[in-house]
């Protein structure tokens, strides 16, 4: 723990300095947000559309960009160029538990996405959007996109270190991109058509998109919340151990 | 003397796109306390191989290997302890300073704040990098990194030093400058363990070496033995250098083209 700690303030060490890395994750998804929103506001105006609660289309489109950006973890790129370049192991020949080389990695993606997660929503509100859930809700949509970032970098920094190769590691992330679209994206799940919604059902992104959005439209939704919450300790737990058996099998 | 490496019948197959890969085939290594032990041989000879597995960075296939009194494959943890490696193409965190990747190092190995700020001060001072040492590594020359990746292998003061072809890649002025400070590390009590292509280096720092071909080493000895060994049993007239010991162990002959030496197969 204390390893990973140490590590992780490093990965923060390097984001502060190549601040311009992070204008893609922030920029990309508020691009997405403002563009699905342009389209598609006209067709649900609040006042008409039950599933908006009264607010604008805008507070029913922010989870999902707040996901997309959550996919915009740079920690496993960051380590596939170590262990091309050879720092990985330098760090794997020093007396550590070698799991401790991922999870610092994924503890800077926590820190990281906690703050840009918050900068998204803050940014969102001035346009009409509100968190149903007050302040607590905010801290817990928050908490709910960055443990979900930590989940997804650390899955992908299993693949880097499976394929040891940075391209083979862009081309992975791409597969997060049809899960985030095969979900109540766009309208509620109920809305969707009868394929569609059983694609969904069996998407556990679904679950915490619906979870970050019944923070923001219902307030403390707590089956809603639930869900996401398991989803999340489960993928958390599946990649946990991948990360482990992989770092240490590594030869 | 105590052995500061004993390895016995190591072997490391794996798996490659052409089937079973025998990388090295049975290596039986002794290293005292305190020497310079140099391991010689062309490229893909098991140089590499057998560093990893000492290092505890790679698996053993079979066979048992001891560094500084622990067993690598049982005693990772002890070993990493007791142990510096600074590999090929210095490994280091090019967006970190000098002086951070250092602080870093020695907390990893457990040392505090401060103790890990004095260390690393100190051995910036030893390698000649304090005034790059608030720079990002980046903009380092070849010759500080590998300094700079020295320096970070000796952070903890190791028993024994592992230097996988410290000098490659370097041009002649850094190359005399790592093997002065190789002295100095080896000066000070540690065993250095340096693998090169460069027989020149290890005609310079090494009181024995020893020479890996195919997986298995060929030749071992003293640079003197080895070469008298040469002269008596080609029965030449001159006194052989460790290039000719080198070519004659690895069944390549050389053909002298406008001062340069060419390796050819036999």
């Amino acid at each position: 723990m204390k390893q990973s700690l140490i590590l992780g303030q490093r990965a923060l060490r390097e984001t502060l300095r190549t601040p311009d890395s992070l204008l893609p994750t922030l920029l990309i998804p508020l691009f997405f947000l403002v563009v699905n929103v342009g389209q598609a506001a006209r067709i649900f105006p609040s006042a008409g559309t039950d599933f908006l609660k009264g607010q604008n289309y805008a507070a029913f489109q922010l989870p999902s960009s707040l996901l997309v950006a959550a996919s915009f973890g740079s920690a496993a790129l960051y380590l596939v160029e170590e262990v091309e370049g050879g720092y990985f192991d330098k760090l794997r020949a020093t007396p550590i538990p070698r799991m401790a080389i991922a999870f610092g990695r994924l503890y800077a993606e926590l820190v990281k996405m906690l703050v840009l997660g918050a900068v998204m929503v803050l940014m969102a509100l001035p346009f009409g959007v509100r968190i149903e859930g007050g302040i607590l809700g905010f801290v817990a949509l928050i908490v709910v996109i960055a443990l979900w970032s930590v989940v997804f970098s650390g899955i992908m920094q299993v693949v880097a270190l499976k394929s040891r190769s940075a391209a083979a590691t862009q081309s992975a992330s791409l597969v997060f991109f049809p899960l985030l679209f095969v979900t109540p994206n766009f309208v509620p799940r109920h809305l969707l058509t009868r394929p569609m919604e059983i694609a969904a059902t069996v998407n556990p992104v679904t679950y915490v998109m619906e979870g970050a959005r019944s923070l923001i439209l219902d307030g403390f939704d707590g089956p809603a919340l639930l869900r996401a919450f398991v989803v999340i300790a489960a993928a958390g737990a599946l990649m946990t151990w991948l990360t482990v058996r992989t770092i240490n099998s590594y030869d | 003397m105590t052995a500061a490496i004993i390895a016995e019948q190591l072997i490391k197959t794996y798996r490659g796109r052409s089937g079973e890969v025998e990388a090295v085939r049975g290596v039986d290594l002794h290293v005292a306390a305190g020497e310079v032990f140099g391991f010689l041989g062309p490229n893909g000879a098991g140089k590499s191989t057998t560093v990893r597995m000492l290092t505890t960075l790679m698996t053993i296939t079979s066979g048992t290997a001891r560094v500084a009194g622990f067993d690598v494959a049982t005693q990772p943890h002890e070993t990493r302890r007791r142990i510096g490696v600074a590999l090929q193409e210095a490994g280091l965190d090019n967006r970190q300073t000098g002086r951070e990747l250092l602080v870093l190092q020695a907390r990893l190995f457990g040392m505090g704040r401060s103790e890990s700020v004095e260390r690393a001060q100190e051995l910036l001072e030893w390698v000649g990098l304090i005034e790059a040492a608030d720079r990002t590594v980046k903009g380092y020359s070849g010759g500080m990194k590998r300094r700079l990746d020295l320096a970070s292998a000796l952070v903890h003061e190791p028993e024994v030093l592992f230097l996988d072809e410290p000098t490659t890649g370097l041009d002649p002025a850094s190359r005399l400058a790592v093997w002065d400070e190789v002295r100095r590390i080896n000066a000070l009590g540690t065993t250095v363990f340096l693998t090169t292509q460069y027989l020149e280096e290890a005609d310079q720092l090494c009181n024995r070496i020893a020479i890996i071909d195919g997986g298995t080493i060929v030749r071992r000895g003293t640079p003197s033995e080895l070469k008298d060994d040469l002269r008596q049993r080609l029965q030449l007239d001159h006194e052989p250098t460790l290039d000719d010991v080198f070519l004659d162990a690895t069944g390549r002959s050389r053909q002298r083209v406008a001062g340069d030496v060419q390796e050819i197969h036999a």
